[in-house]
């Protein structure tokens, strides 16, 4: 026994692990797991209210016998400033606040009629809110999209995350996440694109499209007493809309808002982008005045960047695959009469005219803000950098740089 | 059983030492002056750093069974030895701290969300000391174990990476002089071959296995280029708010988030990759110890190894911020030594050697004649 | 012309065996002529020593004499004239002694029979298709298993005794054409080291010839069946055979040997090498899965998917255990259930297998006092340890330090402890072999039977790790 216990006096390791039993061991056995210290935060709201600011975090608190969706709950915390208004809802919570599963970052408008990046501050740097959530705006309160957010869930199915994630691949196209949006911030042109969703009143005019269901009044009823939060009785029903809308941030503040229309001619020339219909109206055709939409399939795009007399010329040859999809005022079927499909040079050139009228209002949009979300700028920089260099030195930086670019584009359609 | 290591296992102690300090911080921390020409600055310290192997095999081939120690007091005499062993010890403990500080910051943001300290250097200090007292050959072995799982783990981090939005990182846009500085700026993350000249005496190098050094060199600085060149495609402007960056290129791998967070596989890789390289600076500083007090045992060095460590790091180090300026300040002038002062008086060494062989050659071969 | 007191030689053999109850003996005499039989009753053959041995007496006309005795008159193979003073050790080695008043010599005939095993196939290395024959307690059986599989002259059997009191028989067999001569003669040292009063099983002479005896890792191979132990030995090992027992071991031994199994050899070797793949899979998973578990509760909450962490978190709210306790208790639970079907009767292993895993799985769960991940985690780990049966001891002995680990430092903990165990292991080279060998060191050459196996036809050279003599397999 005194051998054995000399010869693992001898053995350093053995010591070791004697310390971990003794010093740290304890630790573990008391220790009751991370999941009981913290509230798992899956969407984060920032509000400015006034001089306020109001966090509010869709958490899941795990509870005994209670199902996922009653098990999430919106805390949140006022505070002068975000850290303040974090530090509050962590007490509120009662737990540490675990940012780390977030995947929606939703602001209100009003946050963002200052540089929104210091309000992020805290939550991206301190916080650990990672940088892959989704990033996107609403016209009412973060809270209040938090709270529909909830009810839209239990009545169509829709989830925050399915709306947003929906948007960033069929509507945005480019990244819409926080990343995203700090890379157009600490580019040159200091612009960048976020998603928008809107809170609506239930028959708004502003409302293009609407999900209802039948038991959606009774629902939203209990679900909004858990919540505590969002709506009051006797005001108007309010859900929320994927309205498609997107907000341009220059310098981390509102810009503009684009509508679906605008957010598509902006895209006009990222070849990802290709969910979108086209109508063109008064056709004349077979002796017959037609409406006709087409849907774009495919699209190629080419551009090229130079300089002409010492002003920047932009060129671009987009190519657009398209397929007619619904025809209005022919009197007979379409599917009989296949030239409807064909395209003369008539259609061409409303398509033409069409494509260009809106991209060309986008370009306007884009140099009144000054905001390079085309990357231009960075196309001048790659193909022609000793001219561009010396134009933005010569005429106020990078950022103004868009205003001098003359653009062309050329577009040429055929059927898909 | 050998005392020796093979060439082989001279190579995997080179690739991890080569990769260790420079897959978290250093892709950051070089956007700030060199823009994404980091990637030709990585490059150019990498080509300089790479001579040194040449350097390495000349002075083995010249003196196949002697150790660095004692060729070094026979040709530049002994007292200057010892200085130059004080030199490579304080080298080796602040790139250990600085291994330790980077990667102990990394864990502590995303894998423990606040300080563990207590639980780093439990976790540390023991696997560390009883590595570097049961010698290289144990590491290297190790290491060789583990060699597969880690370039798997690093080539994963790489590959996923490709299935995020990237852009051509935009080149070309650094000032010469500001470049060019960056060699002495950067240099002391550089340097990785002298564990390699430390255990001159412990590689067994077969004939022909020469290229298996290469090889295993080559291969660490084109995965730290290709971890440059996503990462800068990936985060470019934002790369100063990303200071992890193998961890940071596979955030956004949004296509796999149904498997749940990859961040598992960089942080498991990362962890490997900096405990094997503590270990190889641990036990290349109880080495440079040895050599300088001879009477010492080694338990009692890895001792001082493990107590100075500790002390340097709270009193020195600490915070991050202080690790990012030690870097590039004095640390600098002894990655000059280590990085270029140090392989030409060894290639001097060596050529000596080489050229009075070849004379005494020719003399017994006249006089054979 | 009586030289010799047959009578007082008899009492004397009494004595010394203090009146064993088994010990007989029988006077023949005739014209003066007198001759005692001693024997052990217990381990001789009754029918050989009346047909071979009384009955050519009784019918033998002549003069006796030593010559007679040995050459003309015992019918049996084994006889030998040994001096006075072996008598001893060749009575208890199973054979009649003849003693006879009219020579000092002494008669020693091989009559040795005792109840044995017939070989059948060993039930901890059972196969689908190949041999089924396994080693028995009789070290002579197991010699000629050994031997019906080579038979070449190069094949050594040195017989060794060992044991004070057992006087046990320990015959180390190898090749001398294929066998380092170095870890020949290191076994042979080892063994003849060897300072007890009995050999009960070869696992005595295990822990004799380990070279880290403190160490928790096994160290020495050991092997049931005559198949494998001729593999091992074609390879370059040494097999030591220990009387009373079926196990037979082999050195050197590397830990990769554990993943290898008999069946491996007789299936397709890719199929054989992707359960080699899983084998790794449940080594891993074993030891690991528990303490990562833990580690992941404790610590890491936050590299848990989403949605595992949801199904966690809810399982494990309201337990009265933290996650620590809660796998230990289970962990424990297991064990005990292990501990326990091991010894009962098999026809009470039915209602242990009941209560262990309704009543106080089922239950504990329903009743809030443990969780179902939980369960599962540890319930995994346990079942993945028989992926490599011969390793269960240490993998149980691992898992409950990566638990203590996982749990009090977190993952960085769990890396430290592998990249520790690893490096312990690399110190663990034993009888000239890296114990983790073809892998680390890697050795290229042996990789052809590690986890990726090769065709038979490719292994044509033995693995190198062993250093054997000739090192191809197809040598002339």
């Amino acid at each position: 026994m005194k051998g054995k216990l000399k010869k693992i006096y001898k053995n350093p390791m053995f010591f070791i692990f004697i310390i971990i039993l003794i010093f740290y061991a304890p630790l573990a056995i008391y220790s009751p797991g991370e999941s009981r210290n913290r509230g798992v935060v899956t969407a984060v709201g920032i509000d400015k209210l006034g001089d306020e600011y109001e966090i509010s975090l869709l958490t899941f608190i795990p509870t005994i016998n209670q199902s996922f969706e009653e098990q999430k709950s919106i805390i949140s915390g006022k505070g002068e400033s975000v850290a303040q208004a974090v530090y509050r809802a962590q007490i509120a919570m009662g737990r540490k606040v675990g940012l780390f599963h977030a995947k929606t970052t939703i602001v209100n408008e009003e946050l963002l009629q200052e540089d929104v990046t210091q309000h992020l501050d805290y939550l991206s740097r301190v916080a650990s809110l990672p940088e892959n959530t989704v990033f996107v705006a609403t016209n009412k309160t973060a809270k209040e999209l938090l709270s529909l957010s909830q009810i839209s869930k239990s009545n169509t199915g829709l989830k925050l995350e399915q709306i947003v994630g929906f948007n960033a691949e069929n509507l945005y196209v480019t990244d819409t996440s926080l990343e995203a949006f700090y890379e157009g911030y600490y580019s040159d042109v200091k612009s960048s694109i976020i998603g928008y969703l809107c809170v609506e009143e239930e028959g708004s005019s502003n409302v293009f499209a609407s999900v209802e269901k039948a038991s959606m009044s009774e629902d939203r009823g209990s679900d909004m007493s858990q919540e505590g939060g969002g709506q009051q009785s006797g005001k108007k029903k309010e859900s929320l809309i994927n309205c498609g809308k997107s907000i341009l941030l220059k310098d981390g503040k509102m810009a503009e808002i684009l509508d679906v229309d605008m957010l598509n001619a902006v895209n006009l020339l990222n070849t990802k982008s290709l969910n979108q219909i086209i109508r063109i109206k008064d056709v004349e055709k077979n002796g017959q005045i037609l409406n006709l939409d087409y849907k774009v399939l495919d699209k190629q795009v080419i551009k090229t960047s130079k300089f002409e007399n010492g002003y920047p010329v932009f060129v671009a040859k987009v190519n657009l695959g398209i397929n007619l999809v619904e025809v209005e005022g022919a009197k007979e079927d379409v599917k009989f009469n296949t030239e409807l499909s064909d395209i003369n040079k008539e259609i061409e050139n409303k398509l033409n005219n069409q494509i260009k009228g809106n991209f060309s209002k986008a370009i306007d949009m884009l140099k009144k803000n000054n905001a390079d979300v085309l990357e231009i700028n960075r196309e001048f920089f790659t193909n022609n950098r000793g001219e561009y260099l010396n134009f933005i030195h010569a005429n106020g930086g990078a950022e103004n740089f868009l205003r001098h670019v003359t653009f062309k584009l050329i577009v040429s359609v055929e059927p898909d | 059983m050998t005392k020796y290591i093979s060439a082989r296992q001279a190579g995997i102690i080179a690739f991890l030492c080569i990769l260790a300090n420079k897959f978290l911080l250093l892709p950051s921390y070089m956007f700030k002056d060199n823009k994404s020409d980091s990637i030709f600055v990585m490059i150019l310290l990498f080509a300089l750093d790479f001579a040194m192997l040449p350097i390495l095999l000349k002075l083995k081939k010249e003196f196949p069974e002697e150790k660095l120690f004692d060729i070094l007091s026979k040709k530049i005499t002994k007292p200057v030895t010892i200085l130059f062993y004080m030199i490579f010890g304080v080298y080796f403990l602040f790139k250990t701290l600085i291994i330790v500080d980077v990667v102990y910051v990394y864990l502590k943001q995303q894998v423990y969300q606040e300080d563990f300290l207590a639980i780093a250097i439990m976790s540390i200090i023991p696997v560390v000391s009883h590595a570097a007292v049961k010698g290289i050959k144990t590491i290297s072995r190790t290491a060789e174990f583990f060699l597969l799982l880690v370039i798997i783990g690093f080539v994963t981090c790489l590959g996923f990476s490709l299935f995020t939005t990237l852009n051509m990182p935009v080149l070309f846009t650094t000032p010469a002089k500001v470049f060019f500085s960056s060699i002495y700026k950067y240099t002391f993350s550089f340097g990785d071959f002298l564990v390699l000249y430390l255990i001159i005496d412990k590689i067994k190098i077969k004939k022909g296995e020469e290229k298996k050094l290469y090889k295993f060199s080559l291969s660490a600085m084109v995965l730290i280029l290709s971890l440059f060149v996503l990462y800068y495609a990936k985060y470019e402007v934002t790369s100063f708010m990303h200071n992890d960056a193998l961890s940071d290129i596979l955030v956004f791998s949004v296509r796999f988030n149904a498997i749940g967070r990859l961040d598992i596989i960089s942080m498991l890789t990362i962890m490997f990759i900096a405990l094997f390289e503590v270990e190889i600076f641990c036990f290349a500083f109880c080495d440079c110890v040895e050599n300088v007090f001879p009477l010492l045992s080694k338990p009692f060095i890895v001792a001082i190894f493990d107590i100075s460590s500790l002390l340097c790091y709270f009193i020195l180090i600490q915070k991050y911020e202080r690790i990012v300026s030690l870097f590039s300040s004095w640390l600098s002038y002894v990655g000059i030594f280590i990085n270029y002062v140090f392989p030409i008086i060894c290639l001097t060494i060596a050529l000596i050697a080489y050229f009075s062989r070849k004379k005494y050659e020719k003399l017994v071969d006249g006089g054979e004649k | 012309m009586s030289y010799f007191n047959v009578e007082k030689k008899v009492d004397e053999i009494k004595l010394t065996l203090n009146e064993s109850s088994d010990f007989a003996y029988r006077f023949f005499d005739r014209n003066n002529q007198k001759i005692a039989f001693v024997y052990l009753k217990s381990i001789i053959d009754n029918t050989l020593l009346s047909e071979s041995i009384y009955s050519p007496f009784q019918l033998f006309e002549g003069k006796f004499s030593i010559e007679n005795i040995q050459n003309k008159i015992i019918k049996c193979a084994d006889v030998k004239v040994i001096d006075e003073d072996q008598a001893i050790d060749e009575l208890l080695d199973g054979k009649v002694i003849l003693f006879t008043n009219f020579s000092s010599k002494v008669i020693a005939v091989d009559i040795l029979s005792f109840p044995e095993r017939v070989p059948s196939e060993p039930p901890t290395s059972p196969v689908l298709q190949g041999p089924r024959e396994g080693f028995v307690e009789d070290i002579q059986t197991n010699v000629t298993l050994i031997r019906r599989r080579l038979k070449t002259p190069n094949l050594v059997m040195k017989t060794l005794k060992i044991g004070e009191e057992s006087n046990t028989k320990v015959i180390v067999s190898y090749l001398k054409n294929i066998a380092n001569k170095k870890i020949v003669e290191r076994v042979l040292k080892n063994l003849s080291k060897i300072k007890t009063d009995g050999i009960i099983d070869s696992y005595y002479v295990l822990s004799f010839l380990e070279e880290h005896p403190d160490s928790m890792f096994k160290q020495i191979g050991n092997a049931e069946k005559p198949d494998i132990v001729v593999s091992k030995m074609l390879e370059g090992k040494v097999a030591i055979l220990v009387d009373n027992s079926p196990i037979v071991l082999t050195v050197p031994f590397v830990i990769i040997e554990d993943m290898q199994n008999s069946n491996d050899y007789y299936t397709n070797h890719h199929y054989s090498s992707f359960i080699r793949l899983i084998r790794l899979l449940g080594l891993f998973v074993a030891v690991i899965a528990p303490g990562f578990y833990l580690s992941l509760q404790i610590f890491h909450y936050n590299i848990l998917p989403l949605n595992f962490l949801i199904t966690i978190a809810d399982t494990t709210q309201g337990l009265p255990f933290t996650p620590f306790l809660e796998i230990l208790f289970i962990f424990l639970l297991f064990q005990i259930l292990y501990e326990v079907s091991l010894r009962l009767p098999s026809y009470l292993g039915l209602a242990t297998s009941v209560v262990g895993a309704l009543i106080l799985g089922d239950t504990g769960v329903k009743a809030g006092l443990i969780s179902p991940p939980g369960v599962i985690i540890v319930a995994l780990s346990k079942i993945a340890l028989y992926t490599i049966p011969e390793q269960a001891s240490q993998i149980t002995l691992l898992q409950i330090i990566f638990l203590v680990i996982g749990g009090s430092l977190g993952l960085a903990g769990i890396v430290g402890g592998m990249v520790y165990f690893i490096n312990y292991m690399n110190t663990l080279d034993s009888y000239e072999t890296p114990y983790l060998a073809p892998y680390s060191p890697r050795i290229e050459k042996d990789l052809k039977d590690g986890l990726l196996t090769s065709s038979v036809t490719e292994m044509n050279e033995r693995p190198e790790s062993f250093s054997p003599k000739i090192k191809e397999r197809n040598h002339d």
